[in-house]
């Protein structure tokens, strides 16, 4: 590098770049969704992958999740394995007060998250007495459970029993006041990249798609700025020594049982809001799209992006939604037989990636680039 | 009380079989202080290749010895390559390895066998050995349970008689110990690894023989939290506490479920899950299983 540009941490002008670094990311996500609210497919070979806000809107839902998975696991250390519990009661509870009360769905995440935050805490009290290994296997089981209560004919009116509660009679409408016609009018004006934009004015259906994705990434914009507050303020350090010395967090006074409750709280919150928002992207929620391999697939976003990251929930989500729809859609590869592109590839992929990241990155991947990065920046900025 | 019967006979007959998973786990456990989430589909995996065996025109239970020795292998080979180089004491890492192998078998075998129910082959003489009124124990049900027992009494032997089961106690009542005197850690937990993927293939393939079920590779996955309760309940270290365990779940199942009217039927694994509940936060060590001290 030639010229080197130094910016230390706390100055104005740091202050600045972030503040522009930021107004990027939200500028590149909007350009995203205009690009790709009407055609979502981009073709690699003779493939077509879908990249359509359908996916990216379950990928927010999933990041969510994951965030709450970082909190329990990645900050508390508490080998939680049941998200998919708070992610099935999330989705439920908001799906029986729009189909059956007709709330809207920003309302209904009123009810999603204290609701969620109880049971979790409730939830969590058993992990006060049990820890480690034995927690795993309880939250795993917690996690297998979850589609068989749905399924329970007592509960048919509020859940709709093995055939899911259909939500579709809620729609998401943009508000007039957005300006989501003259923005895409005026970006496929742009010259070269309006054609990226597709053309005429937004019809109906785009714009509640384009809207609900903007309503779900500053729900997530919401959760990741609590999330961080959290944990750098002193509830959220308490949590890091939990996880890296129970014994000496509860010497230097940190109260364990108060800690552990609110982060199971915390994460089966965010696991609410993160079903909430699958079920509204969705429109349906049912039985099996909560169950315990769900819970699993939660895990491996938390690992692939990186245990106690919080970018790393990001990229999680990402792999969670994309990875297994992208592997059903390859059609063909050359050199890889037919009969391994059929069955289910998405789920061997991941797998394969928990499995690698553990043994080779055991930080994920955000770990992976911060190490890169550092290594490539001259060493006087490398405080960060 | 002839319905009572039937079910205790069920009860018996489900309990065997997740008594020989939960053995599986109660290995492993016992060598490396670790719940194997991926012992399940370890075990369907097994099961697969001796019904592929006995296509291919194996004797049954030819097929299925094989089939044992090919997932001990596979076995000794998962832990050689992806658990030995982490810290048993560090749970979290070992967890996901496990949770991630559970994802790779299950993916595998649906690509070879794909998701469709297959019938198994009897492992056992068909029909009823003898029936009482209206219950009907079938030769099925002995045959679980014996061969159960038998399982027991093979490994309880092999620990307790053999050289290798001596080094196996050895390294599970204290690892750094037996390292100091001499003992190969490494081949003698995967010796562990390879006789609970062989239990575990057993215990697949004895209830995919049952003749009501069918082998597919999601089958493992309410077995899977039968087992750990079982094993949970019994006392994770303890191989009889599996039997144990797993009959009692077992009675869980099909008893005590079917009497409570408040608790529907399809509860049962709710009900196996609230049991785990309650053991592990009243008894930890389960029923027959060591107390863990903790040193500070």
């Amino acid at each position: 590098m030639a010229s080197k540009i130094q910016i230390s941490n706390g100055t104005r002008t740091y202050r600045n770049s972030r503040i522009v670094m930021w107004a990027c990311f939200v500028i590149s996500l909007l350009l995203i969704a205009f690009a790709y609210v009407d055609v979502g497919t981009i073709s690699i070979g003779s493939n077509n992958y879908n990249l359509s806000l359908i996916r990216l809107n379950k990928a927010i839902a999933y990041t969510i999740a994951i965030l709450g998975l970082q909190v329990v696991i990645g900050y508390t250390g508490q080998i939680a394995l049941g998200q998919s519990f708070f992610f099935g009661t999330g989705a439920y509870i908001s799906a029986w007060l729009i189909a059956d009360h007709s709330w809207p769905f920003l309302v209904t995440l009123l009810i999603v998250i204290p609701s969620c935050f109880i049971i979790g805490m409730v939830l969590g009290l058993p992990a006060l007495r049990i820890r480690g290994l034995y927690l795993a296997l309880l939250t795993f089981g917690l996690a297998a459970v979850f589609p068989s209560i749905v399924k329970l004919d007592k509960l048919y009116t509020y859940t709709g029993g093995a055939g899911g509660k259909l939500t579709s009679n809620y729609k998401f409408i943009a508000p007039a006041w957005l300006p989501f016609d003259e923005v895409a009018q005026a970006l496929q004006k742009l010259p070269i990249l309006g054609g990226f934009f597709g053309d005429g004015p937004l019809s109906n259906r785009e714009e509640s798609r384009l809207w609900k994705f903007i309503l779900f990434c500053v729900i997530a914009g919401i959760c990741f700025w609590l999330v961080y507050n959290l944990i750098h303020s002193r509830p959220g350090r308490a949590m890091r020594a939990i996880r890296d010395n129970e014994t000496s967090a509860a010497v230097s006074g940190i109260n364990l049982a108060i800690t552990k409750t609110l982060s199971f709280g915390v994460a089966s919150a965010l696991g609410g809001v993160g079903g909430a928002i699958y079920v509204a992207e969705v429109g349906i929620a049912s039985p099996d799209d909560f169950s315990s391999l769900v819970a699993i697939y939660l895990i491996v976003g938390l690992v692939v992006g990186g245990v106690g990251t919080l970018p790393g929930a990001v990229l999680g989500g990402l792999i969670y939604a994309l990875v297994p729809d992208w592997a059903s859609s390859t059609q063909s590869i050359s050199f890889v037989p037919q009969r391994w592109l059929q069955g289910p590839t998405g789920s061997l992929i991941l797998g394969l990636l928990l499995i690698i990241l553990t043994l080779f990155l055991p930080g994920g991947m955000v770990t992976g680039w911060r190490k890169l990065k550092n290594r490539l920046k001259p060493t006087e900025v490398r405080a960060s | 009380m002839d319905l009572f019967l039937q079910r205790v006979v069920d009860a018996i007959t489900n309990g065997s079989t997740y008594a020989l998973i939960a053995v599986a786990m109660v290995l492993i456990f016992k060598a490396t202080t670790l719940i194997n989430f991926a012992q399940g589909e370890q075990a369907m995996l097994g099961a697969f290749a001796v019904l592929q065996l006995w296509n291919w025109g194996i004797p049954m239970w030819g097929a299925v010895i094989i089939g044992m020795l090919f997932s001990g292998i596979l076995a000794a080979g998962l832990e050689r390559a992806f658990i030995r180089k982490f810290d048993p004491a560090d749970h979290l890492p070992l967890v996901i390895i496990t949770l991630g192998l559970f994802l790779v078998i299950n993916a595998v075998a649906a690509i070879i066998w794909r998701f469709d129910p297959q019938s198994f082959p009897q492992l056992f003489p068909s029909g009823n050995a003898f029936t009482y009124n209206n219950v009907r124990l079938s030769w099925y049900s002995i045959f679980a349970f014996g061969s159960c027992v038998l399982v027991l009494f093979v490994l309880q032997t092999l620990l307790t008689r053999t050289k290798i089961g001596l080094a196996f106690r050895a390294v599970s009542s204290n690892l750094e110990s037996s390292r100091l005197s001499g003992i190969k850690i490494g081949p003698t937990l995967q010796f562990g690894w390879a006789l609970a993927a062989a239990a575990g293939t057993l215990g697949a393939s004895i209830y995919a023989a049952n003749p009501v079920l069918q082998i597919e590779p999601s089958m493992m996955l309410r077995a899977l939290i039968f087992s750990v309760t079982a094993a949970a309940l019994g006392g994770l270290d303890s191989l009889w506490g599996a039997l144990i365990g797993g009959l009692t779940i077992g009675f869980v199942q099909s008893v005590v479920v079917q009497y409570i009217p408040f608790i529907p039927n399809e509860m049962s694994l709710s009900a196996a899950v609230v049991v785990l509940l309650i053991v592990l936060t009243l008894r930890p060590s389960g029923v027959l299983g060591t107390r863990a001290v903790e040193r500070v």
